[in-house]
């Protein structure tokens, strides 16, 4: 049992290596170095860990060695290196893919103007009864018959094919010779649109499709899906003599068919002078202007004759510490700054103490064994917390809290003769009411905790303290507040870093709002930190700015960081527990 | 190991061939008759068309994530005004000439072009026009004053139970028939394409277009608190007498029984039509879906034919692209009423610098709305930030 048990195990080890290094080759092969790198890193230390006899203690933590490389290392590596690049709208790919599109892609082709009447017709060798996806196409350019075979891939990017070519060849007798075997044509000597049959050493190609056969309209599904979208969409069809390029294109008549195309964009390499030596450079050329493309800002430009630039495509760059400097000197980041810092601090500060303080008395009352029935008010005390945050944020945003319909302005404050709060509009409750939300929404936690905790107070020292004579009050700020502080002192400080960057709340009930008037930013008043930077990076601009956001999360994480470190030195919570 | 890897991958490459279909993301209106038209195109390609649900506010930034990954769909139903942001990130194929292109209507395909070249092949237009109760509202007002009067009236005599007029007063969108029938614009129009940095949202006609907001609040005809959902479920229940909104609701309305009628928005003054926003709605292509061809060839020759417009235009009623299927459905008396709407509109701009006007004219509007900036300061406020933002 015990053997079957090692066996299960190794072959378990071994699948694990195998699809390990298949996801590292896969990565890398599709140009994830990182992520793939972070795959072998992972395996070989797996893999150590079981071997090594000194890495035995470390094997039960191999688990989370998975989770702690793929969901904490990879993605701060990622954000760390995104915050150093331009990455956002108008600049998703990297440069690689943006040189391979233009070079490659249909979309940056011509069609050449020509007089050429080209015509195709596809030839299909059959299974049986059925089509397969071994074809030949015969080309008739200008009466001049031409043949090519089914194209080859020759350039890949991973799996996908990004270009595939044919090479054409002329046919000028019945008889020829073609990728070393003889074909023949039936009939022959013929029109081209006579052609019905292509024969080679014991294989046949039946005619099988044409554009402008009425006929051999019931194969156009098959052609279209099965053999144009799959072998011939970015296919080059190439004269070699003349150079001449054909593609498949979808024509204005709506029917399928060649015409002479070019690209629109070339490699070139050019000279220049550089650190005192002569160096070749790889530049991309326009093919129509001979124009030099140009690269600024991580946008390759095209220049047209008034000498405009056009925008061709943007890719991700590397930019060193501009979205740093960004954040410093660019008044529209730090002007609203200090006065958001505040309000963050602020409204931290304010929803973990405020929510203890809602939290801690009913824990008190909870934890009084004189009270009957405590689980049911436990449990009903826990439902705000059990309820998911998103749908008590909409309730209370468009039950609640609404100012024309709401329960507070159409029941509760009528009933006192009050008026109507303007909870999305007026700076000041905004800021009340998102505290509100946030104080439900926290202060089961808090009891919670605080429940633990007092449930670990010794009741001898209460006895004792009460036989020295101390009074309720005195026993609560002399026994229960300081030990309880001991057991959730931590807990709080980290309560405060998540307040701290709980953009949630703060952008499902007021989204930020009311605006700060004269500012030149989407700034409100209850927009926290997170919130601000959110607005800034993914809604005020032109989309999205994944570099800046990476930095500024980077600034947020220092910040926080920083903070929660003087809190715990402050309050020494961990010397507490590690003593 | 390196044999075995590669032939996993032909494995995995032949599983994905064997997977050849066109993923369409659109929002709930479209996705039933999509569904039905892909089932059709199926019969006759042989190729599955998967209609995926996407709510209306997602397929943008969901395309904008998957796409530049090869993933996501190979065709999206959308808005004109992504096309800009969705080419500046290279994520859309431009849509081939096609002989029947001539039907279509000059403003789509305006609309869906940029840079000289089409990204989109429009379905319907939309604007916002006056829908009204024909319980409350036997004649549609013809002017400003009028207008204000009728709600009055309404207010005095159903008291807090039935809204006179009720609109969205702090979206820009439903603003815009009175801030451009004054005279104002977001990005001055020239021959050569919208000139992002001449403002006009400022400009005399557009404070006066936000005075007139103003008026309508003090006059207690608007409340700050109105928005989209109050305004369109009150009208639902009958509970409102006059709304702005656009042909893409009316079908819930005659759903809920409420006899309502179109026209348009009032002259903002004499001789001064409003002027809503044209939106147009189309489908567009990802330029690196695996299966190019397949998509234009269901968008050219497939979508864009007379009959399937007017299938879709049946089953989500918005004024159709194509001259002739608007034809076609004359005859149906809210068509016409938005489509005069539509006549009066603006296209809005499809540049990707229209991503700042949006929030900072919604804050302009707030604060107004709101009595915190009058409403030059708010104007003034609102064009320094767009320009502080495109500069």
């Amino acid at each position: 049992m015990k053997k079957l048990m090692k066996l299960f195990l190794w072959f378990f080890l071994l699948l694990l290596n195998i699809s390990f290094f298949w996801m590292t080759a896969f990565l890398i092969q599709n140009r994830y170095y990182e992520l793939g790198i972070t795959f072998a890193v992972l395996i070989f230390l797996i893999d150590f860990f079981v071997f090594n006899p000194k890495g035995y203690p470390y094997r039960y933590i191999i688990p989370a060695l998975v989770l702690l490389f793929i969901l904490v290392l990879y993605p701060i590596y990622f954000t760390i290196k995104t915050a150093f690049t331009n990455y956002g709208t108008g600049h998703f790919m990297p440069k690689e893919e943006a040189i391979e599109r233009l070079l490659y892609s249909t979309k940056y082709t011509y069609i050449v103007p020509s007089n050429e009447v080209v015509s195709y017709r596809v030839f299909m060798a059959y299974d049986g009864i059925n089509p397969t996806d071994d074809f030949i196409i015969l080309f008739s350019i200008d009466d001049q018959i031409f043949i090519s075979k089914k194209p080859v891939p020759v350039r890949r990017k991973g799996r996908d094919v990004i270009l595939s070519e044919g090479i054409l060849q002329r046919i000028e007798s019945e008889t020829f010779l073609y990728e070393g075997q003889r074909f023949k044509i039936v009939p022959w000597p013929s029109l081209f649109q006579e052609i019905k049959l292509l024969t080679t050493e014991g294989k046949s190609y039946k005619l099988f499709y044409a554009f402008d056969d009425q006929l051999l309209d019931i194969n156009a599904p098959y052609f279209k899906t099965r053999i144009a979208q799959t072998h011939l969409a970015n296919t080059d069809f190439i004269e070699p003599f003349s150079g001449k390029k054909y593609a498949l294109r979808i024509l204005p008549d709506g029917s399928w068919g060649f015409v002479r195309i070019e690209r629109l964009y070339r490699l070139a390499y050019e000279e220049v002078y550089e650190d005192g030596r002569m160096k070749l450079k790889m530049i991309l050329v326009n093919n129509v202007t001979n124009q030099r493309v140009q690269e600024k800002d991580g946008v390759f430009y095209d220049v047209n004759d008034k000498g405009e630039e056009i925008f061709l495509v943007g890719f991700i760059d590397y930019i060193g510490r501009k979205n740093f400097i960004r954040i410093i000197t660019d008044p529209r980041v730090t002007g609203p700054f200090l006065s958001i810092f505040g309000w963050t601090f602020a409204w931290a500060a304010l929803s973990v103490v405020l929510s203890l303080s809602v939290g801690l008395p009913f824990a008190l009352v909870l934890n009084d064994p004189r009270l009957r029935g405590r689980n049911l008010y436990r449990t009903l005390l826990i439902i705000p917390w059990a309820i998911p945050a998103f749908i008590s944020a909409l309730v209370w945003r468009n039950g609640l809290l609404n100012e024309t319909y709401g329960l507070f302005n159409k029941f509760l404050l009528p009933l006192f003769s009050l008026d109507p709060i303007r909870w999305f509009n007026d700076p000041f409750w905004a800021r009340v009411g998102v505290l509100l939300v946030n104080i439900w929404l926290t202060f089961p936690y808090m009891m919670t905790i605080s429940l633990g905790a007092l449930q670990s107070i010794p009741v001898e020292l209460y006895e004792a303290a009460t036989v020295d004579g101390a009074g309720k009050l005195r026993r609560f700020s002399r026994i229960t507040f300081p030990l309880l502080m001991t057991v959730i002192g931590p807990l709080l400080v980290s309560s405060f870093a998540f307040s701290f960057n709980n953009f949630t709340i703060i952008f499902l009930i007021t989204a930020g709002g009311p605006p700060i008037p004269g500012s030149v930013t989407p700034t409100g008043y209850t927009d926290i930190l997170m919130s601000y930077v959110y607005k800034l990076a993914f809604q005020a601009g032109t989309g999205q700015d994944f570099g800046f956001a990476s930095a500024i999360s980077i600034m947020i994480f220092l910040l926080v960081g920083t903070i929660s470190l003087f809190n715990f030195k402050f309050s020494g919570a961990f010397e507490e527990v590690g003593r | 190991m390196r044999k075995f890897a590669a032939l996993l991958l032909v494995a995995m490459a032949v599983f994905v061939f064997a997977q050849q279909k066109l993923v369409v993301w659109t929002s709930e209106k479209q996705v039933g008759i999509l569904q039905a038209l892909g089932q059709e195109f199926k019969a006759r390609y042989g190729v599955d068309v998967e209609v995926q649900y996407v709510p209306f506010g997602d397929i943008k930034p969901k395309f904008l994530t998957a796409a530049p990954q090869g993933q996501g769909a190979d065709i999206i139903v959308g808005a004109h005004d992504w096309v800009g942001e969705l080419v500046a990130n290279g994520l859309l194929e431009p849509i081939p000439a096609f002989a029947e292109i001539n039907q279509f209507f000059e403003s789509g395909l305006e609309a869906f072009s940029y840079g000289g070249k089409l990204y989109g092949l429009p379905y319907a237009l939309e604007a916002i026009a006056l829908i009204y109760n024909k319980d409350y509202i036997p004649q549609p007002p013809k002017t400003i004053e009028e207008l204000i009067t009728m709600a009055k009236n309404i207010q005095k005599e159903f008291g807090t139970e039935v809204r006179g007029l009720i609109f969205p007063a702090t979206t820009f969108y439903f603003v815009v028939p009175f801030i451009f029938g004054h005279g104002g614009y977001v990005f001055k129009s020239t021959p050569t394409g919208l000139d992002v940095k001449d403002i006009g949202l400022a400009n005399e006609g557009a404070v006066k277009g936000l005075s007139l907001l103003k008026r309508f609040v003090d006059e207690g005809i608007i409340t700050p608190g109105d928005n989209y959902e109050i305004m369109d479920s009150m009208f639902r229940d009958g509970r409102a007498a006059m709304i702005i909104n656009g042909p893409w609701a009316t079908k819930a309305y005659a759903d809920a029984g409420i006899d309502y009628g179109v026209a348009l928005i009032p002259d903002v003054a004499p001789n001064l039509v409003a002027r809503p926003f044209v939106g147009v709605q189309g489908f567009m292509i990802n330029t690196k879906s695996a299966n190019l061809l397949l998509a234009k060839e269901f968008l050219i020759n497939y979508i864009a034919k007379r009959d399937t417009m007017h299938r879709i235009y049946l089953a989500d009623p918005r004024l159709p692209a194509r001259k002739d299927v608007l034809e076609l459905v004359k005859d149906n008396p809210d068509v016409v009423a938005f489509t005069m709407s539509a006549g009066n509109g603006i296209p809005m701009p499809n540049v990707p610098q229209m991503g700042f006007v949006w929030g900072a004219m919604d804050d302009a509007l707030n604060l107004v709305v709101n009595g915190r900036a009058t409403p030059a300061e708010a104007a003034r406020n609102a064009v320094e930030r767009i320009k502080a933002q495109t500069q």
